[in-house]
């Protein structure tokens, strides 16, 4: 107890409330709109404001889900994302191990081609993205979500990066023992990479479920619109009033903060494990 | 199983590791591959396991060409320097992958692993990760993977340089016993003399990518085929010194004439490398080749380590501990058979 005591010292305190501070401005937005999802029209507009609502009802709820097919969103959003990141997981894992353990002619130059690539922001390509769907005829369906999202550079990147760590006679020694590339892949390289990978899924899942002008573009029909496409037609087609746009958003918010928060300790495990290491 | 190497060459383009190499390995033996860092020793292994193909040349396992045979179809146990367990599965998985590859049912390859756990004394670790073990535990888990399969070749690449000393010189033993044990070709590669006597039936000393003498290991201190291999083996280190054959005595660099039986039959004029261990030389005893004077004396308790001038050179010789000599005393200086090699000093190779 006194050892604990005479730790605190006057930096510390400050540490703490600098820290303090970020995590009230980082958290406020969410708790403001949480709290806004609850509260009633009048509740919403009163000044001075009101920190908690005096009901907790789910009316908003009830009222968003029939102006708008937000089931439908999110059955949306859940297929294109659950399809695009599984998907790209499956590219990157195999893209990743071509690169690190495999040898054949222009690897390098193929490799620094794709790194090069990175640095055409994704709105330069959307163009050429449309047009290639309306070509292999996807435009407006559930696949023109998924398909330009099935591979990625960045993260090829980043678990090469991880596999280099792993000694070649790791690789070696399973050659020796009869092991395939593809059972080595899965049974050795893939289990070790474990952190990363979970890092590299989460991540990309959080992208594809924010994921806003793409699928503004790719699709028209509103049985194939995702949340946040959803929530801003939703918004501008109905004038929504507040406390409905803040049930909306919920809608939208909660299932990342879910996932999130299960998943915290991976995804900074993999992050600090040099997951962005060359 | 036999080994058999035949004109075995690697070209890496940058260099060439192994060089028209030839051994024959016998069947049931333990094998050490000595020789300096960096001489192709992993090269060689690497070959023989088939990780590496070869640029030119044959190798057999027993009457069979395995040459161009992958390296799973070959049946060799491999034991890397690093080990290289899997380090997100356990000991007993670890032992047991081999099988798990070969699609072995569980429940048996789990019965083979358990005994072959036992085997080199890991038994008790099987539910560990390889990071819960000490550098011992994971050297003999590497050993009972690769010997699950029954491989007919054990290959180990340095597997002890890893560990402290003392339980190198345990773990050398331990892998003796499992070999003796197992009766399995081994081939088993150091840079280290002392570990190479120690543990092999026979020792391959190559050089530079060359193959420089096969023998056993006592064999191969008494008879050195060359300069580098006389040089290579032993401790302290053989003294080494420069002459000419003349009136069929060698005249050392300095003026000093050793008489040698074996120099009688040498050319006239023959530029020589006479190389004599410390343990072969006697210091004014009734042998006398040669004069030289005592220069420096260490008191070692048995014994006394004098070093002795002869010609330019300082050689090393023991004498006993109850003689003593003052420092510039001049005395006379034998050589025994045993352990005295003149060589050819241009190319190194033995003369006498
Ligand atoms: N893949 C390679 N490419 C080019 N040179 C290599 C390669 N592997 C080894 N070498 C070279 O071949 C020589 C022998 O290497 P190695 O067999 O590892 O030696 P040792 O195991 O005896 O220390 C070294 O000089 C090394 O630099
Ligand atoms: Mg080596």
């Amino acid at each position: 107890m006194s050892k604990a005591l005479k730790e605190i010292t006057l930096g510390r305190v400050f540490i703490y409330l600098f820290l303090i501070a970020g995590a009230v401005i980082m958290i406020f937005p969410f708790y403001w709109m949480i709290t806004g999802a609850f509260k009633s029209y009048v509740e919403i507009g009163q000044y001075p404001p009101l920190w908690w609502p005096t009901t907790f009802n789910f009316d908003n709820f009830v009222i968003a889900f029939e102006m708008a097919p937000f089931l439908t969103y999110f059955r949306n959003s859940v297929v294109a994302m659950v399809g695009s990141v599984s998907l790209c997981a499956f590219t990157t894992i195999l893209a990743s191990f071509a690169f690190s353990k495999l040898n054949f002619p222009g690897k390098h130059v193929i490799f620094g081609l794709l790194l090069g690539l990175m640095m055409i922001p994704f709105e330069m390509i959307i163009i050429t993205n449309f047009r290639t769907i309306i070509d292999i005829k996807i435009y407006n369906t559930i696949f023109a979500l998924i398909i330009p999202f099935t591979s990625s550079i960045f993260y090829t990147y980043i678990l090469k990066g991880f596999f280099d760590s792993i000694p070649d006679s790791l690789y070696q020694a399973a050659r020796v023992d009869g092991c395939s590339n593809w059972k080595y892949l899965w049974r050795v390289m893939v289990p070790i990479a474990r952190p990363s990978l979970v890092t590299i899924i989460l991540l990309n899942a959080i992208a594809s479920w924010n994921s806003f002008m793409w699928p503004m573009l790719a699709v028209v029909e509103r049985d194939l619109r995702t949340l946040p496409f959803g929530l801003y037609a939703f918004v501008s087609e109905g004038g929504a009033e507040t406390q409905l746009m803040m049930a909306a958003s919920t809608i939208i918010v909660v299932p990342m903060i879910i996932l999130f928060l299960f998943a915290r300790k991976q995804i900074v495990n993999g992050v600090a494990r040099g997951g962005l290491k060359g | 199983m036999k080994i058999t190497i035949e004109h075995l060459t690697k070209d890496f383009g940058s260099m060439i590791a192994v060089n028209d190499f030839n051994a024959v390995i016998e069947s049931g033996e333990l094998i050490a591959l000595l020789g300096p860092s960096g001489c192709g020793k992993s090269t060689m292994l690497n070959m023989i396991s088939g990780i590496l193909p070869s640029t030119t040349g044959k190798i057999y396992f027993d009457e069979d060409d395995v040459t161009e045979v992958t390296p799973e179809k070959r049946g060799v146990g491999l034991v890397f320097q690093n080990y290289a367990l899997y380090p997100h599965m356990t000991v007993l998985e670890n032992i047991a992958f081999p099988l798990e590859i070969k699609k072995v049912k569980k429940a048996e390859r789990e019965a083979k692993a358990k005994e072959m756990a036992k085997l080199v004394h890991v038994d008790m670790l099987l539910d560990r990760k390889p990071k819960q073990l000490s550098g011992g535990q994971q050297q003999r888990v590497a050993i009972a993977r690769a010997l699950i399969k029954n491989p007919r070749v054990l290959l180990l690449d340095e597997p002890l340089s890893n560990l402290d000393a003392r339980l190198r010189i345990e773990m050398r033993e331990e892998i003796r016993r499992i070999q003796q044990e197992t009766q399995v070709t081994t081939i088993f590669v150091t840079h280290d003399q002392e570990e190479a006597m120690s543990i092999s039936d026979h020792i391959v000393l190559m050089k530079d990518g060359f193959l420089q003498q096969v023998a056993r290991p006592q064999e191969l201190y008494d008879e050195p085929a060359n300069c580098f291999v006389a040089d290579f083996l032993g401790n302290p280190p053989i003294n080494k010194t420069f002459g000419v054959v003349s009136n069929g005595k060698i005249v050392l660099d300095g003026g000093c004439e050793v008489e040698l039986e074996a120099a009688k039959n040498l050319p006239e004029g023959k530029k020589v490398t006479l190389s004599m261990r410390a343990e072969a030389i006697v210091v004014d005893e009734d042998l006398v080749n040669a004069e030289g004077t005592v220069v420096e004396t260490y008191v070692m308790g048995k014994e006394v380590l004098a070093y002795v001038e002869l010609g330019d050179y300082k050689v090393r010789a023991y004498i006993p501990a109850e003689k003593s000599f003052g420092k510039g005393q001049k005395v006379t200086v034998g050589l025994k058979k045993r352990g005295v090699f003149v060589f050819d000093a241009e190319t190194g190779e033995r003369l006498a």
